[in-house]
């Protein structure tokens, strides 16, 4: 089931991809992105999520989530590359709301997706 | 939060409190230090930040990290590079280059260039992969031409 352009997404941001200034594209290059869809879960239970299930301290720990509207990560596809990013749900039993984006991801479109990108910090946190 | 590199404050490095501890960890490994002169490299042009990242990369990354369990070990390859092109890049006056490690075991620099615009070299197995803001340019290049890399990321 495509996932549609209105809906915002988010992906963990562990620590081997942000050193506290600068976000890594390989958070997004490659195929079979994995992402999470704000529609079915919200931001804030997403912490405790990925926190128990994606984070695995002491090798990378949960600093941020990446949150960008589907629509938003469609058009910088087509803009840097004429590249049709769809995100496709794909529920897992830990995260019902995950979902994937299936097609390759250059480093430069990379690069174009992190500028869209709203990071947020962890509530309650300095 | 909107990223804002040109005002982001740069923390000093901070161990992770886990790190911090006498190590009964059986998966951390223990390496012995590097040439000094590559050691010093690292220090003066990635600071203490990413000094620290790199031995943490090297240290705690075993096989099946990452969220699928399909994370690589650092490539003793891709980390031969990584020390030769830091020993002898320019990075523009002020800016000190990030430091990542990728999920195919690849080391990945990220800096900006004079105008702002993203650089980024990631030193894998056979080659690097590297990306220019300015130019939108992006591309691999094997060992044998890093010489002409660095030259092609300093200008």
């Amino acid at each position: 089931m495509l996932v549609a352009p209105e809906e915002n997404i988010v992906r963990a941001v562990c620590s081997d991809k942000w050193d506290g200034q600068r976000l890594s594209p390989s958070l997004f290059t490659g195929e079979r992105t994995s992402v999470s869809r704000l529609s079915m879960i919200p931001l804030i239970d997403h912490w405790d999520m990925f926190r128990k299930y994606v984070q695995k301290p002491p090798e990378r720990t949960l600093e941020r989530i990446a949150e960008i509207n589907v629509g938003v990560l469609q058009e910088a596809g087509l803009v840097h590359s004429k590249t049709e990013l769809t995100v496709e749900a794909s529920p897992l039993d830990w995260n019902r709301a995950h979902a994937e984006i299936p097609q390759k991801i250059t480093r430069g479109l990379a690069n174009a997706i992190l500028s869209k990108l709203k990071l947020h910090e962890s509530p309650g946190s300095s | 939060m909107m990223l804002d590199y040109a005002n982001v404050q740069t923390p000093a490095y901070r161990l992770n409190d886990d790190l911090a501890k006498p190590s009964y960890i059986s998966t951390v490994h223990r390496f012995s230090l590097d040439d000094t002169e590559e050691e010093n490299a690292v220090l003066e042009k990635l600071g203490s930040r990413g000094w620290g990242r790199v031995h943490y990369f090297r240290s705690h990354f075993d096989i099946g990290w990452g969220e699928n369990g399909n994370g690589k070990t650092l490539s003793p390859r891709a980390y031969d590079a990584f020390l030769r092109f830091v020993q002898v890049a320019q990075f523009p006056a002020g800016i000190v280059p990030s430091v990542f490690l990728t999920d195919g075991g690849g080391i990945e620099l990220s800096w900006e260039d004079q105008d702002g615009h993203p650089v980024q070299i990631e030193f894998q197995r056979d080659g690097a992969e590297y990306f220019l803001g300015a130019t939108q340019t992006e591309g691999f290049s094997d060992y044998q031409k890093i010489d002409g890399l660095v030259h092609a990321l300093e200008t």
